[in-house]
Formats: structure tokens, C-alpha cells, sequence
């Protein structure tokens, strides 16, 4: 019955959109996310709702992106709304551009935590990596960050780095890459796979480099941002439905 | 009670004020400072991982801006004391005109060499770097937010702040005048009551407020115009031998901290303090021990840096003070050169070589700017006097 009245708002989507959305799962089995989710799942049954917050840089923010609906977290709440009809759900964008992971270690205390997220996913290291700060400071700010969400019972998702058209400008962006790989296994974190999202599309065709990669002042251009907020509602349905409900929604 | 402490408790009357000459420490130290400016805005070169902020808590930015309220009253609360209030106000509004003229200059500038750079290498990543995207996604938005100073690039933030700062300075500088200790004492409880009650001016696009937060920063000015207040009555500092040790203990205890991987000390109850020390010290709001660092280092320079010290009438002492002269221009140039910079060095992959150059090269363009502006100055001076002497001769 819910899913009756929800479905005239998404009875007929755009055929340009549902073309886009079959790309971004190309290559999925190779860069699975599979998140783990407990808290979101208490949230979930206690109290129907469903809070995330997308922390990160410009990326996150939606630079270049050409309306702000556009930003993968815009993206994500929409997708999340429409699969998880009769859930409260909400995705709030603290995406600054240009900010480094201590600075928005900073910002868990005073903006992220009081907005009672059951989710936080964490975009950042690339603003660390392309100012070389240290691997080991890279490593300790990102430990004391999801220590912090731990024990205030948050669900912490890191966002990889972005892949790069010529990453040899940055000598040290693979090392920066490892570190938030094996900072967010050391505290038992997920990592969304963004670059290696990125670096099989930039091999398969489907995407122009333009799209993923766009260069007048855009980091990363829509069709990207729609994926990122695609593969992400994948990851996190099946996992709170524990695959009950079709990943792949029924268009 | 001995005369420093009666100064600095009740201050002194206009007209009472002793007129020491030019104080060569801060042209020197602020040459040196400018230089340090411009190598870490190229973050990632390696003479960058030598520069003071790995070996200490305070770090190139908190010493300049407690440099512009000494200067400040130097220059323009000395003109308060001599021509009124009215007087040193209005040459106070000119300078913030220039300021601000020179802000929106460079503003342009760097927008125009990011353009550039992006366009001829498609690495957007260069706009994200010095967080210039709202100028290229909302350019009408962003100009006029530039305009008000609600907009700020990375590096284009502490003009502003010197802006607003300087705005206030005939206000500081005349409760400066009537006690040091109370204006301290207010400036102090700004700083605090701002930071908790998370009192900011507005950066725009987003909720975030300026880089550097001038409810915080006004401390740091404000301790500035204090010392050159004390100075320009000649106060002179007391010898305390206990404070010199505690202030070299917090320096020592900063290079320790810093320069360590783990805890250094070994207790347990320390471990979390020492590593939230390591990932990075609150620069928006001032942490604590931002300022006790920089109070340390700014007590040690009084004692034992005397103004006629023959290391800051050198070569490289003459050279940096030429710097220091002409600080508004050195700075500038050294925000665009590093902004250049920053580019070269990731065109060249940060070849060993290519950052050595970059750094020689920058390092010496600003010291012949400097140098530059001091011939130049001394030229127009001499120029605009010759009329005068013709005159008095004829």
C-alpha cells in the first residue's frame, strides 16, 4: 500500500537517467561496498528513521555540479527516499571545498555529531595528499575521527580518494591512498571505492573522461556525482534490508 | 611595585611617551617571517618540512599578526599621541583602503592564474587546492561576497583579517594607553567567550566562518600594540629568571611533541593530549597552546634580542629588513609567486630539483623586491626633499 502511493513520484524516470544508472554499476563485482551498518540499522527499527551526514570537500559539496540536487549526497537521499518508502530519511551535505581531514576532524564535534547522524560518510585525504601533511598525521587524524564516532554510536563510512587523469603530478597520492585503506581497516570501517569506481569507468567507454574527471574548475561532474550516490544507496539498502528488498529497484 | 609593572597596570598619558627610532627587530623578523610565508604556501616542498610550524605549536601567521599590532602602534599610535585621535583615524582609513584595494588585486590575480592553469593542464585539482570553486560555480555570488570579504580563498584570508584588525586599532590603542593589564584582560575574554559561544564572521558559500577567526585573532593584535605601546614609553622588561626558564621549557616541550611519532614522556594519561598536539592545532579560533607558544617566544625575543644586536645588522639582517619594510608588497608577491609555484611543482611531479629552484627563485624575487622598494623609496625621498633644499639655498 505505501509502496502503491509512493509509486506515481517515480513512476516514469527519465530514459537518459536510467541509462546512466546501468553504467554505474559497471564493474561492480570487481569494487564491492558492502557497509556495515548497525547503528543505522537500530535507528532504522527503533525509530523509522534514517539520518547520514556526507562530510568531505568539494566533492561532497557538489562543486561543478550544475544545481545543488545534483551532489552525490542530493543524489543518495532521493535514492534512499524511493527505496525505502515510509522510512524518514534524511542526508545533509557539510561539504566545504578545499578542506583538509583535520579540519573536518574538527567539525565531528561542533556539526556533525549534534545532528544525531546514525550514518557519517567521510569524504577526504585528497586535500591531505595533494599538501603531502604526513602519512602519519593522516593516519592518526583519521583514527581519532571514527574513534570519536564509535563511541557516540555512529556508523562511519570513508569515501576513497578520487582517481586522477595524471596522478604522477602527486609523487605520494598512491601512499595517501594506502593510509586511508588501512587506517579504515585497522577501525573496522568500510570504504566506499570511489577510485576504483572512477578507474574502471575512465577504461570502459561508458563514461567520457570529461565525465569523470572534468576539468573547467569541476573535480567531478554530474554523471559521477549521480553514481557515487547510486553505488552508495546499493551498498546501504541491501545491507539494512539485508537483501530482502531488490537492490535494483523495480522501474 | 617597579616601572614595568606600574606601565603596564596604568599605562601612561600621550604626551609622557618616550620616542625610541624605528625598532630594526621587527623589519628583520618580519623579513624572515614573509619568507617563511612564501615557502609554506607551496605545502609538499621539502624546504616547507623545515619551516617553523613543524617544530612548534605557533607558526608563521601568529607571529605576523602579533608583528602588525606592534608596527600598528609604532606607526600609527604614535601619530595618535602626537596629532589626536582624529589625525591617526584617518591615516589609520587610508591604510585600510590600500589594504583592501590590494586585497581584491590579488584576489584577481590568483582567480586569473588558477583559470590559466586549469585550463592548460585539466588538473581541477588546482582549484580545489586554494578552495577557489565558488568563484568558478557562482562567480556573481562569489564577487560580490570578495568584494565584502565574506568570500575567502585559502590565502586570501589574512588580509581580511589584518583589515578588520587594523579597523579596531585606534580603539586598542587608546585603552592600550590608559592600561595595558585591563585591555588584555578584555581582549582575553573576547577571545574565550567567542570560542565557546562560536562567534565568526561568515565565509560564504556554506555555513563556515573566516579561516581566521578575528573574535580570536584580535588577542594576538591586540598583545601586539601592548608590546609596542610599553616600547614607544620605554618601558623596559623586567629580568625574570624563572619566566625565561618556564619559557624556554614550552618551546623545548613543543619541539619534543612535534618532532616525536608517539608519546614521548610515557605516561599514559598524556597519550591522547600529546596526539591530538600532533594531527594539528586549532588555528580558526587560536588553541591554547598556540598562544602560551608564541607569549614563550615572544618574551624569550625581548629579553635577549636587544634592537642594536649585530646579528640584525648584517647582510642577511639588512636583507630581510628591506623585506619587512614593505611588507603589503612582499606578501603579495609572495602569494602569487607561491600560487605559481604550487603549480610548477606539480607540473614537474615534485622533482628534488625543480623544488630547490622554485624555492631559490621565489625567495630571490621577494628579496630583490624588497630591496627594490627600499632603493626606490629612498630615491623619491630624496626627490621630494630637493625642491625644499633648492629653496632654503636660493
Amino acid at each position: 500500500m505505501i509502496l502503491g502511493s509512493a509509486l506515481p513520484a517515480f513512476a516514469g524516470p527519465k530514459p537518459l537517467t536510467q541509462m546512466v544508472d546501468g553504467r554505474c554499476r559497471a564493474g561492480a563485482a570487481q569494487h564491492p561496498f558492502k557497509p556495515s551498518l548497525s547503528a543505522a540499522k537500530r535507528a532504522l527499527t527503533e525509530t523509522n528513521k534514517l539520518t547520514i551526514v556526507a562530510l568531505g570537500s568539494s566533492s561532497t559539496a557538489g562543486t561543478g555540479a550544475s544545481d545543488a540536487d545534483r551532489s552525490y549526497p542530493a543524489v543518495l537521499e532521493a535514492e534512499l527516499r524511493r527505496r525505502l518508502p515510509g522510512r524518514e530519511i534524511k542526508v545533509l551535505n557539510l561539504g566545504v571545498g578545499g578542506q583538509s581531514a583535520y579540519e573536518m576532524y574538527l567539525r565531528l564535534e561542533s556539526e556533525v555529531i549534534p545532528e544525531k547522524p546514525a550514518l557519517v560518510i567521510w569524504q577526504t585525504a585528497v586535500n591531505d595528499a595533494i599538501r603531502d601533511i604526513g602519512e602519519e598525521k593522516l593516519a592518526k587524524i583519521l583514527r581519532k575521527g571514527a574513534h570519536k564516532l564509535q563511541e557516540a554510536g555512529i556508523d562511519l563510512v570513508l569515501m576513497d580518494m578520487p582517481w586522477l587523469l595524471r596522478e604522477g603530478r602527486y609523487p605520494k597520492y598512491d601512499d595517501y591512498r594506502a593510509v586511508l585503506a588501512k587506517t579504515a581497516s585497522e577501525s573496522g570501517v568500510s570504504v566506499f571505492p570511489r577510485y576504483a569506481m572512477m578507474k574502471s569507468w575512465s577504461g570502459s567507454k561508458q563514461f567520457s573522461e570529461e565525465e569523470i574527471v572534468g576539468m573547467d574548475g569541476l573535480q567531478v561532474v554530474e554523471a559521477s556525482y549521480r553514481c557515487f550516490g547510486i553505488r552508495l544507496a546499493d551498498g546501504i539498502v541491501s545491507e539494512l534490508t539485508g537483501g530482502r528488498e531488490p537492490v535494483k529497484p523495480v522501474n | 611595585m617597579s616601572g614595568f609593572w606600574r606601565l603596564v597596570l596604568f599605562g601612561k598619558g600621550p604626551r609622557e611617551a618616550a620616542s625610541p627610532g624605528r625598532d630594526l627587530r621587527i623589519d628583520v623578523i618580519r623579513g624572515l617571517i614573509l619568507l617563511v610565508i612564501f615557502i609554506n604556501h607551496m605545502p609538499g616542498n621539502i624546504v616547507a618540512s623545515a619551516m617553523p610550524h613543524n617544530y612548534g605549536f605557533s607558526d608563521a601567521a601568529d607571529v605576523f599578526v602579533l608583528l602588525a599590532g606592534i608596527s600598528a602602534a609604532f606607526a600609527y599610535g604614535r601619530l595618535i599621541d602626537q596629532r589626536g585621535l582624529l589625525v591617526g583615524s584617518l591615516k589609520v582609513g587610508a591604510r585600510i583602503w590600500t589594504l583592501y584595494i590590494a586585497h581584491l588585486a590579488l584576489f584577481v590575480l590568483v582567480c586569473g592564474i588558477v583559470a590559466t592553469a586549469v585550463v592548460r593542464t585539466q588538473n581541477a585539482l588546482y582549484v580545489e587546492a586554494i578552495n577557489i570553486q565558488p568563484f568558478f560555480s557562482d562567480t556573481q555570488a562569489a564577487i560580490v561576497n570578495a568584494l565584502g570579504l565574506v568570500y575567502q580563498p585559502y590565502y586570501l584570508d589574512i588580509l581580511p583579517l589584518y583589515i578588520v584588525l587594523l579597523a579596531l586599532f585606534p580603539l586598542i590603542y587608546i585603552a592600550a594607553r590608559t592600561s595595558p593589564f585591563a585591555t588584555l584582560l578584555v581582549s582575553f575574554a573576547i577571545w574565550q567567550g567567542a570560542t565557546h559561544a562560536g562567534l565568526n564572521l561568515p565565509n560564504h558559500p556554506g555555513e563556515g566562518g573566516w579561516f581566521f577567526n578575528p573574535f580570536a585573532w584580535q588577542m594576538v593584535f591586540t598583545l601586539g600594540v601592548v608590546i609596542g605601546r610599553l616600547g614607544i614609553v620605554g618601558a623596559a622588561l623586567p629580568k625574570l629568571v624563572l619566566v625565561d626558564l618556564a619559557a624556554a621549557a614550552v618551546i623545548l616541550f613543543a619541539v619534543v611533541v612535534k618532532l616525536s611519532s608517539g608519546n614521548p614522556f610515557g605516561i599514559a594519561l598524556l597519550n591522547d593530549w600529546i596526539e591530538s598536539l600532533q594531527i594539528g592545532i586549532d588555528k580558526t579560533n587560536l588553541a591554547w597552546v598556540r598562544v602560551v607558544h608564541l607569549f614563550a617566544m615572544t618574551w624569550l625575543v625581548l629579553r635577549f634580542l636587544k634592537p642594536g644586536a649585530s646579528l640584525l645588522k648584517g647582510v642577511v639582517g639588512r636583507r630581510l629588513a628591506s623585506l619587512g619594510r614593505h611588507s603589503l608588497e612582499v606578501f603579495c608577491a609572495g602569494i602569487v609567486l607561491a600560487i605559481t609555484g604550487q603549480i610548477i611543482l606539480a607540473e614537474t611531479s615534485f622533482a628534488l630539483l625543480m623544488q630547490l629552484i622554485v624555492n631559490l627563485a621565489g625567495i630571490t624575487i621577494l628579496i630583490g623586491l624588497g630591496t627594490f622598494l627600499s632603493w626606490y623609496k629612498s630615491l623619491t625621498a630624496r626627490a621630494a626633499s630637493a625642491p625644499r633644499e633648492q629653496a632654503a639655498t636660493a
